[in-house]
C-alpha cells in the first residue's frame, strides 16, 4: 500500500507542477508566508508609528504606498497585516477542519440517527448565509481578532463536515474497511488510520480555498467594523477607513485591496491546481 | 415525485425552527442590553432595569424562546423592532424588495453572461480566450466584493460622474451594486459551466451522436448542454442563497435600503427582533430556493426521477 | 362611430394630460427640495426617540409651545404667552385657530394629552420631561393650560422647546393610529407628512392651513444617505439640494465649487475623554491634570477633525448661555505633566486602557492619545467595543478612561453639566463617577436660580472648577456643517442640529 501511495504522490506532484498557474500561486503563497513571518525585517516603519505632520501623503520614495490619516506608512501596515491574515486563515480553517471533520467522520461512519441529527444541524447552519452567520457570531462574541477567527471557523464547519462525510461514506463500504472491522479493530482506530487518510484529497483542496474564504470574510467583517482593535493593521479594516478618503486619496483603498486580491488569487490558483492534480479523471 | 417534494417540505420545518433557535441563542449570549439601547445614553440605571423587567428580558432563555416561537407560529407575530417600534414584518417587508431586486438582477447577469462564456471556453478549450476567460473568472472570485464596489464608485461616480453612488430609486441606481454583486457568481457559474461541459463532452453518448453524423451545433446545444445544465442549476440555486447574504456588504457600500443593511444595523443596535426576523426570512427563502433547485434537479436528471416515481 | 370618436378623443386627451403632466413635472422639480440626511429616521413619534436623524423630519412637521430664535432666546410658538405662577408652575395661553394636519384645532386638551403621554411612555425622553409633575397639568379652558415641575427647575422652559419632548401631538390622531403612529405623524407644523419609503426617503408637502408664514417650497424629500462621501457626491451632481453632516475632507471641495455653498455653525456637543474618578490613579486630580496636559489637543483636533470645530474649553459649548469666556484651560505641557505624575507618585508612568465604541473619530482620538501618552510614560491599550456592550461595561465602573460625547440640545447650561457631573447621577450618565460636594452645590443652586447675573456667576465658577478638577479631558467642540446648492436661500443651520427647512426658498 505504501508503494502505491508513493506513486500516487509522485503523480500528484507531477501533475501539479505542469500547471503553470498553480505553480505561480504556490510561489506567491510562499512569498506571502515569508513576508508575514519576517514582517519586522521587511517593513521600513512600524505599523503604529504616527506622524501627524505628514498625514495623507501620496506614494513617494520615503513612503512607497503613501501614508494614512495618522501619518502611518501604508506599505509597512500592509506587510504587518499579512500576519493577521495568515493567523486568521490558518486558525479559522483549522477550527473548521477539525470540528467539521470530526462531525463528518462520526456522521458518515455510524450513520443512522446520529448521522441524521448531525446533518440536519449542518443544514440549519448552512441555510443561514455564511457571512451573516459570521457577523452574528462575531457580534455575540465581541470584538477582537480571536473572536473573528472563531466566528469564521464555526461558519465554515458545515462544509468540512459534508466533505468528510461524503468521503467516509464512499470508503466505508470498501474492502479493507470491512476487513478491519471483521478483524475487530476499534472504530476510532479505523476512522483515523484507514478512512481519514483517504479523505485527505478533497479536504486539502477545500482547506486551501477555505483559507482564501476566511481571509476574504475577515476583511469583510473588519470592513463593517466588527472587531480589529487599533492600531493593529488588517487589510479589510484599512479598506474601511480608506473609504472616507476615497475621492482624494484613492491609494489608501487601492493597495490593501490589491493585497487581498493577489493573496486570494494565489490561493485559488493553488487550490484549483491541487484539485486537478489530485483528481485523475480531469485530464488537463 | 410528489412524495419527494412533500418529504422535502416537511424537512423544511425543523430546519427553520432550528434556525430560529440558533439565532435566538446567539443573540442571547451577546453582550449589550436592548433596554439600554432603546433608552439611549441619557438613561438612569433604574429606568434600564425597569424596562428590562417589562420586556421580559430577565426570564430564562427557554421561556423567552418559547414565547417567541409561540407568537411566531400561532399569530405570525415576530415582534416589534426595539428601535422603531414598528412590527418586524413591516420593517422586513419594506427592506426586502430592494434586496430581492438586487439579488435577482445579479443572478440574471451572472447567468446570462456566465453560461455563454463557460460554453465558449469549453468549446475552445486551451485557446487564449479560454485561458483569459478563466483567469478573469478567478480574479472575479478573488476580488473582495467591497473593494470592487469602491473601485466602481471611484470610476463611475467620482471620476466620470455617470452613475449615482447611492440610493435605490430607478434602474440606474441598481447597475453598480448589481454588477458588484454578480461578479463572484459570474465567475463561479462560468467555471462550473466550463468544467461541466468538458466533462459531458467526453461522454460516450456524445461520441455516439457525433458518429451518427449529427451536426456539431446540435451535438453541443441539445445533447451536451442539456446534461451539463444539471449541476449548473444546482450551483445557481446555491449562488442565489449566498447572494442574499452577500448583499450585506454591497448594500452597505451603495446605501441600498435592503435586508442586508437592515441586519447589520440591527445587530449593532441589539435590535433582536429585527435580526431574528431577518435571518428567519432569509433562511426560509434560501431553503425554498434550494428546494426548488433540488426539485428541478430531480426533474431534469432522469436517474433521480426514476427513484421517486 | 361615436364610440371610436370617444376613443380617439380619449387618446388625445390622455396625450395632452401626459404632456401637461410632464411639463408640470418639470416645473415641480424646482418646487421640491431634496435633502440628504445622515441616516433614515427611526420613528416620527417624538415620544419614541429623540435621535437627530428623526428630529430632522420632526422639526418640519411638529411645533412646540415655545421655541428658540436665531439668537438662542426662548420665544413663543404655539403658546402665545405665559406667566409664572410660582417657583414650579407656569400658565400658558395657546394661540387660537391653529390647525393640525388632519383638520383638528389645537386645544389645551391636546397639550395635556401630549405631556401625559410623554411622561408615561417617553422612556427615551426622560431627561426632558422627567421633572414635569403630571398632577400639576391642568386644563383651565380650551386655550389655557397650567403645567409645572416637581422641583424648581429653571430649565423647564428650555425643555419645552425641545423637538422630542416638546412636540405637541393631536390626541385624536394618536389614538386613531395606535401602534402605527410612528409612521403616520400628525402635527401643526408648516409641512405635513406624505410618505415614507423605509431606509430610502421621506416625503413631506406644504401644509396650506399653517397658522404662520407658509413655506415657499411645496414639497420636501429627505433622503437617507449614510455614506458621508456619497452625500457630497449627490450634492455635487445635483441629486440633492442640501446635504447634512459634510465630512471634514469635503469642506474644501465644496468651498471651491462655485455652484455650492458651505454653511458652518458651532454645535452644542462636546467630545471628551472621561476618567474613572473612583479608581486609582485617576482618583488623584494631579494625574488627571497631567494626562490633560500631556495631550496636544490642537494637533489632535487637526488630525482627527481636519479643521472642523476645535479643542473644547470646558463642559459648556461656546454658543450656550453662560459660557465662561475667561476660562483658563490646562495647556499642553508634557514636561509639567511628567512633573505632576512624579508628584502624584508615578514617575515611571503606569499602564492604563482607553475604552471607546466603534465610531471612527473616537477610535482615531484614542489612537493619537495612545501615542501622545506614551511620551510621558503612560502605556495605553485601546479597547473598541460595540455601542451596546460599551454602555453595559461602563456601568460596571471598572474602566480607566473612556471616550464619549455629550450634546446639549436644550438651550440651558444646567443640561450641560447636571446629568454628567452631579454625584446623584453616578447611577446614570455620570460615568466618570465624579463626586464633588462643591460642584454639586453649584449645580443644585444653578438650576433653581432665575436667569440673571447671579446664575451666570454660579455657572462661570462651576466651569472654572470643572476645568481644574479635570474629570474629563475636554477634547472637541464640533460644528454643524451643511452644504447647499448656490440657489438655496434662507437656510439657517441650527447649532443643535434641528435645521429648519421651512424657511428655505430657491433663488431664481
Amino acid at each position: 500500500m505504501s508503494a502505491k501511495s508513493n506513486e500516487n504522490l509522485r503523480g500528484v506532484v507531477l501533475r501539479f507542477s505542469k500547471n503553470r498557474f498553480a505553480v505561480l500561486g504556490l510561489i506567491l503563497i510562499i512569498l506571502f508566508c515569508l513576508v508575514a513571518v519576517f514582517a519586522s525585517h521587511i517593513a521600513p516603519y512600524s505599523y503604529e508609528e504616527q506622524d501627524l505632520l505628514n498625514t495623507l501623503m501620496p506614494p513617494s520614495s520615503e513612503h512607497w504606498f503613501g501614508t494614512d490619516e495618522f501619518g502611518r506608512d501604508i506599505f509597512s501596515r500592509i506587510i504587518y497585516a499579512s500576519r493577521v491574515s495568515l493567523k486568521v486563515g490558518i486558525i479559522a480553517v483549522g477550527i473548521g477542519m477539525i470540528v467539521g471533520g470530526i462531525l463528518g467522520a462520526v456522521s458518515g461512519y455510524y450513520g443512522g440517527w446520529l448521522d441524521n441529527l448531525i446533518m440536519r444541524a449542518m443544514d440549519i447552519l448552512l441555510s443561514i448565509p455564511s457571512i451573516l452567520l459570521a457577523i452574528a457570531i462575531a457580534a455575540s462574541l465581541g470584538p477582537g481578532v480571536v473572536n473573528i477567527m472563531i466566528a469564521i471557523g464555526i461558519s465554515s464547519v458545515p462544509q468540512y463536515a459534508r466533505i468528510v462525510r461524503g468521503s467516509v461514506l464512499s470508503i466505508r463500504s470498501q474492502q479493507f474497511v470491512i476487513a478491519a472491522r471483521a478483524v475487530g479493530g476499534r472504530d476510532f482506530h479505523i476512522i483515523f488510520k484507514h478512512i481519514l487518510p483517504n479523505c485527505m484529497a478533497p479536504i486539502i483542496v477545500q482547506a486551501t480555498l477555505g483559507v482564501a474564504w476566511a481571509i476574504l470574510n475577515t476583511a469583510g467583517l473588519s470592513f463593517i467594523g466588527l472587531g480589529i482593535q487599533p492600531p493593529i493593521p488588517e487589510w479589510g479594516a484599512m479598506l474601511s477607513s480608506g473609504r472616507n478618503y476615497i475621492r482624494d486619496f484613492s491609494y489608501m483603498t487601492l493597495f490593501p485591496g490589491l493585497a487581498i486580491m493577489i493573496t486570494i488569487l494565489a490561493l485559488n490558483f493553488v487550490g484549483d491546481g491541487l484539485r486537478d492534480a489530485l483528481d485523475p479523471k480531469m485530464k488537463r | 415525485m410528489w412524495k419527494y417534494v412533500f418529504r422535502r417540505l416537511l424537512y423544511l420545518i425543523p430546519t427553520v425552527i432550528g434556525v430560529t433557535f440558533i439565532v435566538f441563542l446567539l443573540l442571547f449570549i451577546t453582550p449589550g442590553d436592548p433596554a439600554r439601547m432603546i433608552l439611549g445614553d441619557q438613561a438612569t440605571e433604574e429606568a434600564v432595569a425597569d424596562l428590562r423587567e417589562e420586556m421580559g428580558l430577565n426570564d430564562p432563555f427557554l421561556a423567552q424562546y418559547g414565547r417567541y416561537l409561540y407568537n411566531a407560529v400561532f399569530h405570525f407575530d415576530i415582534g416589534r423592532s426595539y428601535v422603531t417600534h414598528a412590527p418586524v414584518t413591516q420593517e422586513i417587508k419594506a427592506a426586502f424588495p430592494a434586496t430581492l431586486k438586487l439579488a435577482t438582477l445579479a443572478v440574471v447577469l451572472a447567468v446570462v453572461l456566465g453560461i455563454p462564456v463557460g460554453i465558449f471556453s469549453a468549446i475552445k478549450q486551451y485557446s487564449i480566450l479560454d485561458n483569459l476567460a478563466m483567469v478573469f473568472a478567478l480574479v472575479g472570485i478573488s476580488m473582495p466584493v467591497f473593494w470592487l464596489g469602491l473601485l466602481l464608485i471611484l470610476l463611475f461616480s467620482v471620476h466620470l460622474g455617470w452613475l449615482p453612488a447611492s440610493g435605490f430609486d430607478s434602474f440606474k441606481y441598481m447597475i453598480m451594486p448589481a454588477v458588484t454583486l454578480c461578479t463572484a457568481s459570474l465567475a463561479v457559474i462560468s467555471r462550473m459551466t466550463r468544467s461541466s461541459m468538458l466533462e459531458v463532452v467526453r461522454q460516450d453518448y456524445i461520441r455516439t451522436a457525433r458518429a451518427k453524423g449529427q451536426k456539431e451545433r446540435v451535438v453541443v446545444w441539445h445533447h451536451a448542454l442539456g446534461n451539463a445544465l444539471i449541476p449548473i442549476v444546482t450551483i445557481i440555486g446555491i449562488q442565489f442563497g449566498s447572494l442574499l447574504g452577500g448583499a450585506v456588504l454591497t448594500e452597505s457600500i451603495f446605501s441600498v435600503p435592503g435586508v442586508g443593511r437592515l441586519m447589520v444595523e440591527a445587530i449593532k443596535m441589539r435590535d433582536y427582533p429585527v435580526v431574528q426576523g431577518g435571518v428567519l426570512y432569509i433562511a426560509i427563502l434560501c431553503s425554498l430556493v434550494n428546494l426548488l433547485v433540488d426539485i428541478l434537479y430531480a426533474y431534469i436528471d432522469p436517474r433521480i426521477k426514476s427513484q421517486y416515481s | 362611430m361615436s364610440i371610436s370618436w370617444l376613443k380617439k378623443f380619449g387618446l388625445v386627451a390622455m396625450c395632452f394630460a401626459l404632456v401637461l403632466g410632464m411639463s408640470s413635472g418639470a416645473l415641480a422639480a424646482k418646487d421640491t427640495l431634496v435633502v440628504a440626511n445622515m441616516y433614515d429616521a427611526k420613528s416620527l413619534d417624538p415620544h419614541v426617540t429623540p435621535d437627530v436623524g428623526s428630529a430632522h423630519i420632526m422639526v418640519q412637521i411638529y411645533e412646540t409651545l415655545l421655541k428658540t430664535d436665531d439668537k438662542g432666546e426662548i420665544v413663543p410658538s404655539l403658546a402665545e404667552s405665559y406667566e409664572k405662577i410660582d417657583d414650579c408652575t407656569y400658565r400658558f395661553h395657546l394661540r387660537e385657530g391653529v390647525k393640525f394636519h388632519n383638520g383638528e384645532e389645537l386645544k389645551a386638551s391636546d397639550v395635556a394629552f401630549t405631556f401625559h403621554r410623554a411622561i408615561e411612555i417617553g422612556k427615551t425622553i426622560g431627561f426632558i420631561v422627567g421633572n414635569i409633575d403630571p398632577a400639576s397639568i391642568k386644563v383651565e379652558d380650551d386655550y389655557t393650560i397650567v403645567m409645572g415641575t416637581k422641583t424648581p427647575d429653571t430649565s423647564f422652559l428650555a425643555c419645552l422647546t425641545h423637538f422630542g419632548g416638546g412636540c405637541i401631538l393631536n390626541e385624536k390622531a394618536v389614538n386613531e393610529a395606535g401602534d402605527d403612529y410612528g409612521t403616520h405623524p400628525v402635527g401643526t407644523g408648516p409641512y405635513k407628512f406624505v410618505d415614507w419609503q423605509k431606509g430610502d426617503r421621506i416625503t413631506l408637502t406644504r401644509f396650506d392651513e399653517y397658522w404662520g408664514t407658509k413655506p415657499a417650497i411645496k414639497d420636501v424629500v429627505v433622503r437617507a444617505i449614510t455614506e458621508q462621501t456619497n452625500r457630497t457626491i449627490e450634492l455635487e451632481s445635483g441629486g440633492v439640494d442640501i446635504a447634512y453632516a459634510i465630512p471634514p475632507l469635503d469642506i474644501r471641495r465644496i468651498e471651491e465649487n462655485s455652484k455650492l455653498k458651505l454653511i458652518r455653525v458651532p454645535d452644542v456637543s462636546v467630545q471628551y475623554m472621561g476618567f474613572n474618578c473612583s479608581k486609582k490613579p485617576f482618583s488623584d486630580v494631579r494625574v488627571r491634570q497631567a494626562i490633560t496636559m500631556a495631550l496636544d489637543l490642537e494637533k489632535l483636533n487637526k488630525a482627527v477633525y481636519r479643521g472642523i470645530g476645535g479643542p473644547a474649553y470646558g463642559p459648556i459649548p461656546p454658543r450656550l448661555r453662560y459660557f465662561n469666556t475667561n476660562l483658563s484651560i490646562l495647556k499642553y505641557d508634557p514636561e509639567r505633566a511628567k512633573e505632576l505624575l512624579a508628584e502624584a507618585g508615578y514617575p515611571e508612568g503606569f499602564k492604563a486602557s482607553i475604552w471607546t465604541n466603534d465610531r471612527k473619530e473616537r477610535i482615531d482620538i484614542a489612537t493619537i492619545a495612545q501615542s501622545m501618552l506614551a511620551k510621558v510614560g503612560i502605556t495605553v491599550d485601546i479597547q473598541v467595543m460595540e455601542w451596546g456592550a460599551y454602555l453595559d461595561k461602563l456601568s460596571e465602573k471598572q474602566h480607566d478612561m473612556y471616550l464619549m460625547g455629550w450634546s446639549t440640545p436644550i438651550p440651558d447650561p444646567d443640561y450641560a453639566v447636571y446629568g454628567i457631573f452631579h454625584s446623584s447621577q453616578i447611577k446614570g450618565m455620570n460615568k466618570s463617577v465624579y463626586s464633588n460636594p462643591k460642584a454639586d452645590e453649584l449645580m443644585d443652586r444653578g438650576r433653581t436660580l432665575p436667569d440673571g447675573d447671579e446664575r451666570r456667576a454660579i455657572y462661570e465658577e462651576l466651569q472654572t472648577l470643572l476645568v481644574q478638577e479635570a474629570p474629563w479631558v475636554f477634547v472637541h467642540n464640533g460644528e454643524e456643517v451643511v452644504g447647499t446648492s448656490k440657489n438655496v436661500k434662507g437656510f439657517v443651520a441650527d447649532p443643535a442640529g434641528y435645521h429648519k427647512l421651512y424657511t428655505v426658498s430657491f433663488e431664481e
